[in-house]
């Protein structure tokens, strides 16, 4: 993956961030979308009218005064599990990101600390779950594992750490070459002295720049997971509403898939690019220095 | 890094070996990690299949060789495996081998057709957005493109399934030809099979064309300021050639590793939007598989998927150092 060197004239324009990163703008419009939706989740169980599970009126009825988003298949009513939905959604996408950068931090940290065998070892490691294809393996070890809200979220992170910590690693190897641990080092400072004063808080801001696009994958996987299946019955998510809503068999005679199908499609369309806006403007905020290879 | 000639070939050969090899053992560890016990009903009274003669139930386990030292178990898998043997599918009652048979080409053909037009897709407007960087046209395409890598395939299939599909009937709303059809002609059949597969292979394509754009764009961008630029435009040579013969070629080596890498995406892109579909291919079947909670079947879909990324992803690698000979990795 080695992108070719790029040097002079040309460097500075393709570093350059495109101007649309730049704007103040995307990181607040992202962080309203996220903001709502994390309201949401946490008065939920207050805003919701019904209870999820509960089999409130008639079968696919259309939004109304007593339904705002109408009836499922089963007469339960939509805007309860859409709230409630988000809360899946939130908790995997905090615990997947702080488990993604976790794991990927300790391996990537480590190999480019350590360097050596240790390094080659833990790279061919990196390399092996990286070529895995992640949405196979995730449907299997969710359907073995049953696909609890945090077993689902370590199973991504478990998945998914690979990128970061090959970002992680390269970022330390440079770190290292720079004078000021260089330095330390000669005062005999310990490696773990370093590491703690020198490399984590200079990787810092890149540890929280990674965590938001980890978090954004994870709110679309969990979604995607839960439509295929993987994921507890018993909670609303919005990817179980939309696996309900297509396995309805005379979905499309009638107009329900308005209701039932599209809200859950565009809640998870809304907050996947919230947070995704909300991590292009961290990203550009950490240091346009560190724009990363895009692939 | 001098290395001697053949070297880098037998590595990469050899990284990969080590991954089949990590993903066929995952396989078989995974399931036996886990708490339970495959014969647990057995043995418990509560259930229905509860066998009262223990000697019955130790002939049970016996016969799926489950008394066996866990490393006569591995190795029988792995006889098994050599023998094209995947097991036995529960919830369909017929070996794994046979029902992935079945279900893998609709699935390879919707990858390699979303693959293809998602290079040629990515290819062209990552130039154009390269060449007009900064202009409107470059910040429409950015924007565009970002989108569609950014919200999930399975959203982008049911929007264009309500849209195309039910909205405005134009297209199929499931399967991959129309059921019980007979066909006046081959073409006909070709007409049915295309017709059920545009929506699935848009939705797919959008997401890995979004995912490669950017790379173009800023390796095109990257050459914009080399020195054969220049001569090349002082030569006078049409913009068609400057913009892909001169800087679009050198895009290709990035985009090469992208396509292989996409590979993986494209299978995970692939179980979602089949799914959304209800196209006969892997992804339905791993949907019922779960469902069902077919762990075989399951457990063969993953082994066969893995297999066919880590081929095209082997493939890539090994062309790579012929397509560029300055890259000796």
């Amino acid at each position: 993956m080695t992108l070719p060197a790029v040097t002079g004239d040309a460097a500075v324009r393709a570093r350059a961030v495109p101007f649309w990163r730049r704007r103040p703008g995307m990181g607040l419009v992202g962080g309203v979308v996220v903001g709502a939706f994390a309201v949401l989740a946490a008065l939920g169980g207050t805003l919701a009218p019904y209870r999820p599970s509960a089999i409130t009126g008639a079968t696919l009825q259309a939004p109304g005064t007593g339904h705002l988003l109408g009836t499922n298949g089963i007469g339960q009513d939509v805007a309860t599990q859409l709230i409630l939905g988000t809360r899946v959604s939130l908790v995997v996408a905090v615990l997947a990101g702080v488990g993604t950068v976790a794991l990927g931090g300790i391996v990537g940290i480590g190999a480019g600390w350590s360097r050596g065998w240790v390094d080659a070892v833990l790279m061919r490691f990196t390399d092996v779950v990286l070529v895995l294809p992640k949405l196979p393996l995730l449907l299997l070890v969710g359907a073995l594992t049953g696909g609890s809200v945090v077993a689902l979220a370590g199973l991504i992170a478990a998945t998914f750490w690979p990128m970061t910590a090959r970002i992680l690693r390269s970022q330390v190897l440079t770190l290292r070459s720079r004078t000021h641990i260089r330095a330390a080092t000669g005062f005999g400072a310990g490696s773990w002295y370093q590491l703690r004063h020198h490399i984590l808080p200079d990787l810092g801001l890149l540890l929280i720049a990674d965590l938001i696009p980890a978090a954004g994958r994870a709110v679309a996987l969990q979604a995607g997971l839960a439509f295929l299946g993987v994921g507890n019955p018993a909670q609303p998510s919005w990817g179980a509403m939309m696996r309900d809503a297509l396995n309805y068999p005379y979905l499309f005679e009638t107009s329900a898939w308005l209701w039932w199908l599209v809200p859950p499609v565009l809640c998870i369309m809304a907050l996947v690019i919230g947070v995704t806006l909300l991590g292009t403007a961290a990203e550009t905020r950490v240091s346009p220095r560190l724009a990363r290879h895009q692939r | 890094m001098s290395r001697p000639y053949r070297s880098p070939h037998l590595r990469t050969v050899g990284l990969y070996a080590l991954t089949l090899w990590a993903v066929i053992t995952l396989v078989f560890v995974l399931p036996r990690l886990l708490p339970g016990d495959p014969l647990a009903s057995l043995s418990d009274p509560s259930s229905g299949n509860f066998l009262y003669d223990p000697t019955a139930r130790a002939k049970i386990a016996a016969y799926y060789g489950l008394n066996k030292p866990l490393v006569n178990q591995y190795f029988a898998y792995l006889a098994g495996l050599a023998h094209a043997q995947l097991g036995w599918s529960i919830s369909q009652n017929t070996p794994v081998t046979t029902i992935i048979a079945r279900r893998l080409p609709w699935t390879l053909l919707l990858m390699v057709t979303a693959l293809a037009l998602s290079s040629v897709i990515s290819f062209l407007t990552g130039v154009t957005a390269a060449w007009h960087r900064g202009d409107r046209i470059d910040r429409a395409l950015i924007v565009a493109l970002s989108a569609a890598r950014t919200i999930p395939d399975y959203a982008v299939a049911s929007l264009l399934l309500v849209a195309l599909a039910v909205v405005v009937p134009v297209f199929p709303l499931a399967g991959a030809k129309t059921a019980f059809a007979s066909y006046s002609s081959p073409f006909a059949a070709i007409g049915d099979v295309g017709r059920h597969m545009v929506l699935p292979v848009v939705a797919l394509t959008a997401g890995l064309a979004g995912n490669k754009f950017l790379t173009v764009r800023n390796t095109v961008i990257s050459t914009l300021g080399e020195d054969y630029m220049l001569l090349a435009r002082a030569k006078g040579l049409p913009r068609r050639l400057l913009k892909y013969r001169h800087s679009g070629r050198n895009a290709l080596l990035p985009f090469v590793t992208a396509v292989g890498i996409q590979t993986g995406f494209a299978v995970g892109g692939a179980l979602f939007v089949e799914t959304v579909f209800s196209y006969p291919g892997m992804g339905t079947l791993m949907n019922a598989a779960v469902t069902a909670r077919d762990y075989p079947l399951l457990q063969g879909s993953f082994l066969v998927l893995a297999t066919v990324v880590l081929v095209v992803n082997l493939v890539v690698e090994l062309a790579y150092g012929r397509l560029d000979p300055r890259v000796r990795v």
